[in-house]
């Protein structure tokens, strides 16, 4: 799962999926603005047959975060 | 990795390898491979691949498309390259503000203009933009919904006429969706004025203001969203919290959608399908099962080939072309067509036929030459995998279209894609198939003739030279978009360039009917040309195909000659701007006395003929009508 996060990340995000760790987060990566936030999740969404609600798109602001929801989403 | 990752990862290493390669046709087939197996999540990643890439081969054709939305419709944008490119597009984008369409037309210096796009797509949603037909139905009486429609016809013609000051941008509004919940529930598909009723007569209207214009085309939103189903279509958190109503895994059938008109503009339509027999016209092997054991007819999967064959008829209607590559043998052939009576299609309806056991790679080739097409408008289609795969690695151009195996999904496969969309129907697409009929009978009488002057006396040629009129505006077009062998610049028009041009009265429009003793070919060519200072100078002179090698040419230039003559003019100028498909044309002035003046950049020839020797004669073999009441020459 972890491998399949950061190569979305990577993908929207204009990154290197190696260079995705626990220190990535919207604060430090230039091209995580509002708009591709949206495309980030709705690219997950997609990823991994899954739906956020908005509370949850709110707050995937990191990679660790993004992990973090989804793990509790595909444990549900 | 499970398997299906795994395939996924081998596809983007694929795309990536052709993209560094600048390999179009591969690229375009690895995509292709990654969507099928991936979806939206990939779009980003195609996206970037595509425009990272610094130059493909076959080149890719730029296409500057303005996105001007009620809503936020970037998110469709890395769809809209991706699609764009699977069509062998370089599309660049401009996207106005959401909700700001309205002052990017308006605004003489709106980034809009500055962009120069050839295409303007009203992204509008009927919710956005007429929320009376939508949610606040029931607050509204009939007279205000009238009122509403009036009022959106209004602002539409207002918008475009805005627009047309500025630019000759094809252009590409919505319609708008059924509403998704009726607000009188079941009730409203009793009432003669229901609110579904009510959306129905706004995209009616909608769709006259759009015929009453130049180059303005109905997307039909309306019938996309049916198509996909208005529950998968939308997504309601995404239009509330982002303003972007669409989900995520339908931006692309939007993107798909858009590029079908991008390419009938473009003249990108295919042209002629070649199909297979065994398994594909028919289920079974023909020289197993014999004429009537083959599995077509009323029952399952019988239906099935019916079905099929069915719609390859309705092609034919729509202007495309049949052909036949198949490995068989031919009496075996001739007897189904003969004695088979479940057979839709019959041997009238093929324009070539390669009936023998040579490999297709050579039999495609053959057809296209016959029907003097490009292999680049072709479609082939087959059940046989390992024969899709040879023409594909051969022919990368032919569109391939590989039969599933089970026969109820083949008017799928072909139709999907929507590889034959046009924007207009003229006369001469419905008979086309019997249009080159005539030519295969004009081609028998040239092999019988002594001489070409004899040939052409003998088809007894009427050719007849008339202004662009409204009713021939939309063949003109299609034959600038169409046209690459007999074309000496090879110009694109649309619609609405060429209205801009009948518009000004500067230039000399005039198109080119053609009728023989074996029939009418009807409108066949074109020509512009306008004074330039001394001087008639011609911008474009095209022959569709089928009449190449009949000396209408030659009659075509003793009428600009003649014009030229009638205007005061001292002299004709023309050019020829070499393309890989345009060799027939290349001697055309050389041929008629033209001098040549220069040589341009990248090939181009100029070309000048004066009029003090008389200009080039009128074709004694032929007789030529000019019908803009000017006196017939003499023949």
């Amino acid at each position: 799962m972890e491998r399949r996060i950061k190569q979305i990340m990577a993908d929207v995000l204009d990154l290197n999926p190696k260079s995705v760790d626990d220190s990535t987060c919207q604060d430090r990566v230039a091209a995580w603005d509002s708009l591709n936030h949206i495309q980030l999740v709705l690219a997950l969404e997609q990823e991994f047959a899954v739906s956020f609600e908005v509370g949850e798109i709110e707050a995937m602001l990191s990679y660790p975060d993004i992990r973090q929801v989804l793990e509790r989403k595909l444990h549900a | 990795m499970t398997p299906s990752s795994e395939a996924r990862s081998e596809a983007r290493a694929a795309v990536c390898a052709a993209a560094a390669a600048g390999d179009t046709h591969h690229a375009i087939r690895a995509a292709r491979e990654l969507l099928r197996r991936g979806g939206a999540q990939d779009l980003s990643f195609l996206r970037r691949e595509i425009e990272k890439a610094t130059s493909w081969s076959p080149p890719l054709t730029p296409v500057k498309v303005a996105l001007l939305s009620s809503f936020s419709i970037e998110f469709v944008e890395p769809a809209l390259v991706v699609h764009g490119f699977l069509s062998g597009l370089a599309v660049q984008i401009h996207r106005g503000g959401f909700g700001q369409f309205r002052q990017e037309i308006v605004d003489p210096d709106s980034r809009l203009y500055a962009f120069g796009p050839e295409f303007v797509i009203l992204a509008v949603e009927g919710e956005d933009w007429a929320p009376m037909l939508y949610d606040q139905f029931l607050d509204h009486d009939e007279a205000s919904l009238n009122a509403c429609i009036g009022q959106i016809c209004d602002e539409t013609r207002a918008l475009v006429q805005a627009l047309r000051r500025r630019s000759a941008a094809t252009v590409l509004m919505h319609n708008f969706a059924p509403p998704r919940r009726r607000q009188l529930g079941i009730l409203d598909a009793q009432l003669a004025r229901g609110q579904a009723q009510w959306v129905h007569r706004m995209n009616e209207a909608l769709a006259a203001v759009c015929r009453d214009a130049q180059g303005m085309y109905v997307v039909d939103y309306a019938g996309l969203v049916a198509r996909f189903g208005a529950t998968r279509w939308y997504d309601e958190r995404m239009r509330l919290y982002a303003r972007a109503p669409i989900a995520a895994d339908q931006w692309g059938h939007l993107a798909a959608e858009y590029m079908r008109y991008c390419r009938a503009v473009r003249g990108l339509t295919k042209k002629c399908v070649v199909v297979d027999l065994d398994n594909t016209l028919w289920g079974g092997v023909l020289g197993e099962d014999g004429p009537y054991g083959i599995r077509l007819g009323s029952e399952y999967p019988g239906s099935a080939y019916r079905a099929f064959q069915q719609e390859l008829l309705s092609l034919t209607r729509r202007g495309v072309l049949l052909a036949i590559a198949s490995k068989n043998n031919v009496a075996d052939v001739d007897e189904v067509f003969a004695q088979n009576t479940n057979m839709v299609l019959k041997r009238e309806h093929f324009s070539s036929l390669q009936i023998h056991w040579q490999p297709k790679t050579e039999s495609l080739p053959q057809i296209a030459r016959e029907l003097n097409i490009g292999l680049e408008h072709m479609v082939f289609i087959d059940d046989n995998p390992v024969e899709c795969e040879e023409v594909s690695q051969a022919l990368p151009m032919v569109k391939v279209i590989c039969l599933p195996q089970q026969p109820e999904l083949f008017v799928d496969a072909l139709l999907e894609d929507g590889l034959f969309d046009a924007l207009a129907l003229s006369a001469e697409d419905s008979r086309r198939g019997d249009l080159y009929r005539q030519r295969d009978q004009a081609e028998a009488l040239r092999a019988e003739s002594g001489s070409l002057e004899e040939f052409y006396r003998g088809l007894g040629m009427e050719v007849t030279i008339a202004p662009v009129t409204k009713a021939s505006l939309a063949r003109a077009a299609q034959l600038t978009q169409k046209t690459n062998q007999f074309n000496v610049t090879t110009v694109r028009y649309t619609e609405a360039e060429l209205v801009e041009r009948m518009r000004t009265g500067e230039w000399l429009l005039a198109t080119v009917g053609v009728r023989d003793r074996f029939g009418d070919n009807g409108i066949v060519g074109l020509l512009m040309a306008r004074p330039d200072r001394t001087a008639l100078d011609i911008d474009t002179l095209l022959l569709s195909c089928r009449v190449i090698g009949r000396s209408v040419e030659t009659a075509m230039l003793a009428f600009v000659c003649a014009q030229a003559g009638r205007r005061g003019l001292s002299e004709v100028r023309g050019r020829i701007v070499p393309t890989a498909k345009n060799v027939p044309v290349r001697d055309l002035f050389a041929h008629h006395g033209f001098t040549q003046v220069a040589n341009g950049d990248s090939g181009e020839t100029a070309w000048r003929l004066s009029l003090a020797g008389g200009g080039v004669p009128w074709p004694a073999w032929m007789r030529v009508t000019v019908a803009d009441g000017n006196p017939a020459p003499e023949a």
